[in-house]
């Protein structure tokens, strides 16, 4: 057995943690801070990736990217979200939108979107929730009518909410999830590209523990989509949002953001060390095992991947052992900091990560499918006799 | 035994729940983060009405029970005031609190102009920790989890509060935390009744009524632990605060998983400030935090277990002391 990811993973990483080192402000913090500064911070760092060949290390060459492996693809998801995801709301097209579009596209989509993702220059949205469509997302019924005669081939007119829209205030295109024809449930549902600018969309802001910029309203009145909109087959959205769920559910690590903040509480309390509770010291490596237990999950998930097809039950898996870890970690660095981890910001202990992380952990077990419905995707998967 | 409450703490609780629905409920709270100076305005006035000022939880039994059964429904609408120090006036019209070890750190702290301040014992110690009055400190941390905590300058000169005060400041405090774990449980039942996904309302999925169930257990179990804490408190003896911080270990995990289950079944909603249980989720951070977290608070109680025993059926810690009576056995 070997659990080594490799001379080129770890040389990936060591020039990663570089130029993070180098280039990021200290106690950066992210994007979706009260500073609108962090968000310049990100846009310069991707270009800065880009230029580096980077930002697409593990995109297949045909479309740009460097090539890599699954595990160089590993390795930069968690360097980026260990060090507060500097490459932004990016992420999402890097993590997953590009690759939706490279499974679904057409040559004309994937030359007209792939680039701008790739170089790190196109912030994308994900319009899949709606109000009455969460957990029960088939239901969803933002509607695409066609314009003219019923092909679509003059385009369509959509209508519809979306809603927990991320970063939809900040985004220049969205992916928008919308039924097509008289079926139900799954059938029916078609992926639609559109300019988050187009005529009939409106955003909202809505507030939250999370912070600014993160979760939107997306009001859809008779926007116009083009024939070319259409990602995938008429109908065929719903194997387009399982793709991208499944990258979704791994893309975010986690659990490389809890083992770094441990180890800067570590080094934050070593002063006083001996002087806390025997039970925190407990807490703290507890802490640290759950935390390699969730990274072997999510490299379960990984290996899955290589062998092809798209990895859902092994994804919902890690899923449920990397959020249930990120929120008990949130516990156990607050419970250490004692009463300064209520405070925020650049002055706060561990530069306000501590408190930052707690706040997004609430959501963690909600975000990208709630835990419960990914707990249902793996029971029903055992009872079909697949085994994890 | 009789666990209830009495009649007239009850009947003061449901006052105060009238008052502060009136006042706008959960939404007082939200108002307060931006605009802090609502707290004196609006809500201070209120309190008085109800008779803060005549309440003392240290007078008799019936008092302490009528502060407890205040703060629960203070908690109810996360009441931002503090309001279980407030109680616990030292007789010249300062709030008393517990702060933690290694600050002087109170939620609300600008809201008065003096504090009494104090430092739970550890260990076998039997009077008071530091403390003495405590001066605010100019501007509240103004984050999202603690929008109004702020620290004290102490002057160590006035004395540190009885630590009959502060354990029963901190059983107040456990009380309101009570009514807003309660509320949590009330508002997600709500929810799960009325969002309908998969065709049905959410409360019919059994994984759904398990969390409830859950959540709804652990709450009753505080809310006897409460009493119980109350009973222990009324009669007065050094190993009370055995007891108080038994209370308060209890209450912070419980508050963790009760709040956490009820934020999840509101789904995403659980984290939006438009709906009740998010700012309940925030508001609470500081009770939490203050003075003593989960692994501090749980110190504090193993100290004055070894200390004092711990009261049960069977003696408990007796053996860890050394000498002394044995009050591990008293029934
Ligand atoms: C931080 C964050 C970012 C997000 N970003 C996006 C985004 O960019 N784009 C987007 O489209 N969406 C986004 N979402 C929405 C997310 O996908 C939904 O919140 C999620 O799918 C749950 O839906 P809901 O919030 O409506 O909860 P509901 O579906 O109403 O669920 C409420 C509760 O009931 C439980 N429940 C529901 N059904 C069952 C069942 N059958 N059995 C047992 N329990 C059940 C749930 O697990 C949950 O605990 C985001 C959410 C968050 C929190």
């Amino acid at each position: 057995m070997d659990f080594d990811l490799g001379q080129d993973a770890a040389a990936l990483r060591v020039r990663l943690r570089r130029l993070i080192d180098q280039e990021l402000p200290d106690g950066f913090l992210g994007a979706f801070t009260d500073d609108p500064a962090d968000l310049a911070v990100t846009q310069a760092f991707c270009r800065l990736l880009a230029e580096q060949g980077l930002l697409t290390v593990a995109w297949p060459s045909e479309f740009g990217g460097g090539g890599g492996s699954l595990w160089d693809q590993t390795v930069v998801r968690e360097e980026m979200w260990a060090h507060h995801e500097p490459r932004g709301a990016q992420y999402m097209g890097l993590n997953w939108v590009g690759p939706a579009i490279m499974a679904h596209g057409t040559p004309e989509q994937q030359a007209r979107h792939l680039p701008p993702i790739a170089a790190g220059e196109v912030i994308w949205c994900q319009g899949f929730s709606e109000p009455e469509a969460g957990s029960d997302l088939a239901s969803l019924r933002t509607r695409a009518v066609p314009v003219g005669d019923t092909s679509g081939a003059d385009g369509w007119r959509i209508t519809g909410q979306k809603i927990w829209t991320s970063y939809a205030g900040m985004a220049q295109w969205c992916i928008i999830a919308a039924r097509v024809g008289p079926g139900e449930r799954h059938e029916g549902i078609t992926m639609f590209l559109v300019p988050a600018d187009a005529p009939g969309i409106e955003v909202r802001p809505i507030r939250s523990m999370l912070g600014p910029h993160h979760l939107n309203e997306v009001f859809l009145d008779d926007v116009f989509a083009g024939p070319e909109a259409v990602l995938g087959e008429l109908g065929g959205g719903w194997a387009v949002i399982r793709t991208a769920l499944a990258h979704e559910r791994v893309g975010i690590a986690r659990y490389a953001r809890c083992e770094r903040l441990l180890s800067e509480l570590g080094r934050e309390l070593e002063p006083h060390w001996g002087d806390l509770p025997a039970s925190l010291h407990a807490a703290w490596v507890r802490a640290l095992v759950q935390v390699r237990v969730a990274r072997l999950l999510a490299y379960r998930t990984v290996r899955a991947q290589e062998s092809g097809g798209v990895p859902d039950v092994a994804a919902s898996a890690a899923r449920i052992a990397v959020t249930q870890c990120d929120q008990s970690v949130a516990e156990v660095l607050c419970s250490a900091l004692e009463e300064r981890c209520l405070d925020a910001g650049s002055t706060a202990p561990v530069h306000g990560a501590v408190e930052d992380h707690w706040r997004y952990a609430q959501a963690s077990t909600v975000s990208s499918g709630t835990i419960e419905i990914q707990r249902s995707i793996v029971a029903k998967a055992l009872l079909r006799g697949e085994r994890l | 035994m009789t666990p209830e409450l009495p009649e007239e703490a009850i009947e003061l609780a449901e006052a105060a729940g009238r008052a502060f629905d009136a006042l706008g409920g959960v939404e007082v709270a939200r108002r307060a983060e931006a605009d802090p100076d609502l707290r004196a305005r609006e809500v201070l006035p209120v309190l008085e009405q109800l008779g803060v000022g005549d309440l003392d939880p240290r007078g008799s039994g019936l008092a302490l029970a009528a502060a407890a059964a205040l703060c629960e429904a203070a908690g109810r609408v996360v009441l931002p005031y503090p309001l279980a120090a407030v109680l616990v006036d030292d007789g010249e019209g300062r709030p008393t609190a517990a702060i933690p070890a290694r600050s002087a750190r109170v939620d609300h702290a600008t809201v008065v102009p003096s504090w009494r301040v104090g430092r739970l014992p550890t260990g076998t110690g039997t009077g008071t920790g530091t403390g003495g009055v405590g001066t605010p400190d100019a501007g509240a941390l103004g984050s999202r989890l603690g929008p109004f905590v702020g620290d004290l300058t102490l002057d160590v000169g006035g004395g540190a509060p009885p630590l009959r005060d502060l354990l029963v400041q901190q059983a107040l405090v456990a009380w309101t935390v009570l009514g807003s774990l309660g509320r949590a449980v009330e508002l997600a039942t709500e929810h799960v009744l009325g969002r309908i996904q998969f065709g049905r309302p959410l409360a019919e999925f059994q994984a759904v009524q398990f969390h409830l169930a859950d959540a709804a257990v652990a709450v009753a179990g505080l809310r006897e632990l409460a009493g119980f804490t109350l009973w222990r408190l009324e009669r007065g003896g050094d190993d009370a605060i055995v007891d108080v911080l038994a209370l308060r270990s209890h209450l912070l995990e419980v508050a963790r998983s009760v709040l956490r289950s009820t934020q999840q079944l509101h789904g995403a909603a659980g984290v939006c400030d438009e709906y009740d249980v998010s700012v309940i989720v925030r508001s609470v951070q500081p009770a939490l935090r203050l003075p003593a977290g989960v692994d501090a608070t749980v110190d504090l109680l193993v100290g004055s277990v070894e200390a004092f025993g711990f009261v049960g059926l069977f003696p408990h810690g007796a053996d860890l002391r050394d000498g002394g009576p044995d009050r591990s056995a008293t029934w």
